[in-house]
């Protein structure tokens, strides 16, 4: 077939059109891996939270706080055990941790280099967390993260043993001195 | 329950037991044994031991919610939401406040269980016997009625259900809180025996001692005929209990009455009234709103037990009104419903403790110490009637960080901290009934089983006041002379009902003019209606109540079938 210029053009526009749109098309939120109800975190948010799992409690030769899902709890609880008002305020501080990270390295948490990462949590362990709404974000994140974490089958069965059939009860025991731990 | 359409003869049996919580359970088991076929209704859904504990099994991580009640849930039902039971692993055995709404004229927590079994499943399973110090606390101090029994009535009925039942506990010859047939008791632990030593030594007529409860610590062969085995220490007792350690109807009672072939059980049924006949001056039966298809159906029977729950009953019979009884069944004295009573739980009061620091326990207790009642026991010493009975528990505080982020934070989460003991008691203080204390129906709300709403006019007063602010003296004085630390009292100023001890309203008594029941917990005006819940007490003592009221049941069943044999009821 033979195309002339002119429609050769076209074609070449209406491509390069296609593609100054497309990231805006990519951008367009694809939704989070779990069904939310009342919180609108997308698939973004969710390996946001993600990143921030697994630079709270970090994989190594154990699995991390990533790796447990940790971060799907914690949208579990925002979702379905906080009180509306705590909800928009986690979801407002999701934003300004999102947009502060922005701010300091120029690029999304996720993206952040470990260093970044760390350097931004440290600041946010420091701040107030009553009157800085990334800092009460992290710290309500950091909650759950944890919550999700020691309550995993994984810690549970490895780390901290939970016995649903202890059959026993021994009131007063000598305390025995227990060897540290490498997670 | 679709027994609409059999005919009035199959409607019929010897007794009707109305409710199949812990005392329902009981009259069902002593009927059916004595071999009269018995009908237990029960207005909420069947509870199967061991088919139907559906998260009995399940682990922590089980929970989508690891354990808390979603906050849809919770704002839905608020009040059953401040009941410390009511979590993710046992929301399901517990009413929510909308499907069973109530007046609160003051407020009222109501925490309800229906389903067969009711409370039992739920239950704290604490258990301590009744003492004259109780009994004849009404005439010595002058308020409610003097109750128609005294210890040596109710004595060998303790002994009679505790070794069906399975009591853990330990003989500390205590002459306010008898001692009963006790399975080896739970250890304590090295506070909680330090404690006690002290107490002992500083305080004459103070005892802590070991919790009595009802769990299976070395199970006899009348609890393994039940089916039951050994309490294997899970704590998870509010979900069902798999190895039947902790005694429930489910558990016990129920299969138990079963197997005699005399028990008939009607899930889903709601009973409205009781049916009086002025002809014969009797109760003939009961009227039962089927749960789901709303309909009405009449049954009968010769005999007729209300354990429908200290409110229920007095809801039921303040509804079972007749040309005889226009203000509520067998109310000629017009106390039906009135001198309601409760635990005062509002106290609570923590501690550290610095000693013994090279002892901890090991594995899961289902119960605590407890100190028994030790003021205006003997005579009356102080500004306050009556007193209170306190739990106590100990435990090593263990923790993990949660300082820091990284490789720290996930050291510290696989590295546990031991810290210092923390040490708490709470109270169970004595209220007193009071006229103006009562349950009322509304005169024109109903709900969807055509029974009226109830009103509860249920607060504490000036007594309650003072008995709380003297737990926190002596329990600070004590606690501080031990040398526990950090000490902290708190009024949780929970309404009444959260304690779930809510008793009387058809209260015995010996005079018919100022009581409902006789000294058998039978109705003075109508001879062939029995109440044995919470409903029939005259005073609330100190004492987690569960083990007197079925104490009474069995009693009373035993009672009733004598006098059907002798012709009399």
């Amino acid at each position: 077939m033979l195309v002339n210029r002119r429609t050769a053009l076209k074609q070449v526009l209406v491509v390069s059109a296609g593609l100054a749109l497309l990231p805006s098309c990519l951008r367009k939120p694809s939704p989070a891996s779990i069904s939310l109800k009342n919180i609108a975190v997308d698939a973004e948010g969710e390996s946001m939270l993600a990143a921030l799992a697994d630079t709270l409690i970090p994989t190594t030769a154990t699995p991390g706080a990533k790796d447990v899902k940790a971060h799907l709890f914690t949208l579990t609880m925002v979702d379905d055990c906080l009180r509306k008002e705590d909800q928009q305020k986690f979801m407002e501080g999701m934003k300004a941790f999102s947009d502060l990270c922005q701010k300091k390295n120029g690029h999304s948490f996720e993206k952040s280099s470990p260093g970044e990462r760390e350097a931004l949590l440290k600041e946010l362990e420091a701040a107030d967390a009553g009157k800085d709404a990334a800092a009460s974000f992290y710290r309500s994140a950091k909650h759950f993260i944890i919550t999700g974490y020691t309550n995993s089958e994984y810690y549970l069965t490895k780390v901290q043993v939970y016995e649903l059939v202890p059959a026993r009860y021994h009131g007063s025991v000598p305390v025995k001195p227990i060897p540290k731990r490498t997670a | 329950m679709a027994n609409i359409n059999k005919s009035a003869q199959d409607r019929t049996f010897d007794a009707i037991v109305i409710g199949s919580g812990i005392s329902g359970g009981w009259a069902a088991k002593e009927f059916t044994e004595k071999g009269l076929k018995t009908l237990v209704l029960e207005r909420g859904r069947d509870v199967k031991h061991l088919k139907d504990y559906p998260t009995t099994n399940k682990m922590p991580w089980e929970f989508p919610h690891r354990g808390q009640v979603p906050q849809a849930i919770q704002d839905e039902a608020p009040v059953v939401s401040r009941c410390y039971a009511f979590k993710e692993d046992a929301m399901h055995f517990f009413v929510k406040d909308k499907e069973h709404p109530y007046e609160q004229d003051k407020p009222f927590d109501w925490i309800r269980g229906y389903q067969v079994g009711g409370k039992s499943l739920l239950w704290a399973r604490q258990t301590q016997r009744w003492s004259d110090f109780d009994f004849e606390g009404p005439a010595r101090d002058g308020f409610a009625v003097d109750w128609p029994i005294r210890y040596a009535d109710i004595a060998p009925w303790y002994s009679y259900v505790e070794k069906f039942v399975g009591i853990s506990g330990n003989k500390d010859g205590i002459a306010n809180l008898p001692d009963g047939e006790f399975l080896p008791p739970l250890e304590m632990t090295a506070v909680e025996n330090y404690f006690k030593g002290f107490v002992s030594k500083n305080y004459k007529d103070r005892h802590v001692i070991y919790g009595r409860c009802a769990h299976l610590t070395e199970p006899q062969p009348i609890h393994l005929q039940q089916g039951r085995v050994k309490c294997q220490k899970r704590t998870l007792c509010q979900r069902g209990c798999p190895f039947g350690g902790y005694f429930s109807s489910n558990s016990s009672t129920l299969p138990w009455a079963e197997k005699t072939g005399n028990l008939t059980l009607h899930p889903h049924a709601v009973v409205h009234s009781v049916i009086y006949d002025d002809q014969k001056g009797k109760a003939t039966g009961v009227r039962v709103v089927d749960a789901v298809t709303k309909e009405m159906t009449e049954f009968y029977a010769k005999v007729i037990f209300v354990n429908a729950a200290a409110v229920n009953t007095n809801l039921i019979l303040l509804n079972s009104t007749s040309n005889r009884f226009p203000n509520g069944l067998g109310n000629d004295s017009g106390v039906l419903g009135k001198y309601f009573a409760f635990h005062n739980y509002r106290g609570r009061i923590s501690a550290d403790y610095n000693g013994l620091l090279d002892f901890t326990t090991e594995g899961r207790s289902p119960t605590s110490a407890y100190i028994p009642r030790f003021r205006n026991v003997v005579k009356q010493e102080t500004n306050f009637l009556r007193g209170y009975a306190a739990g106590f528990s100990t435990g090593r505080r263990t923790w993990n960080s949660h300082d820091g982020l990284g490789q720290q934070l996930k050291d510290q989460l696989f590295n546990q901290e031991m810290g210092n003991w923390y040490v708490g008691s709470h109270m169970m203080g004595e209220t007193i009934p009071k006229e103006e204390s009562q349950i009322t129906l509304d005169k024109t709300k109903k709900d969807e089983w055509d029974m009226p709403v109830l009103h509860v006019n249920l607060g504490y007063d000036d007594n309650d006041e003072k008995m709380l602010k003297d737990f926190f003296e002596q329990m600070t004085e004590m606690y501080t002379k031990a040398g526990f630390t950090n000490i902290k009292t708190e009024d949780s100023k929970q309404a009444p009902g959260l304690d779930i001890h809510e008793m009387g309203g058809v209260r015995m008594g010996k005079d018919p003019k100022t009581s409902m029941l006789n000294k058998w917990n039978q109705m003075h005006a109508v001879s062939n209606v029995f109440v044995t819940d919470g409903a029939s007490m005259t005073s609330t003592s100190t004492q987690n109540p569960s083990l007197t009221y079925m104490a009474l049941t069995a009693r009373a069943v035993d009672y009733a079938v004598s006098q059907l044999k002798k012709g009399e009821i």
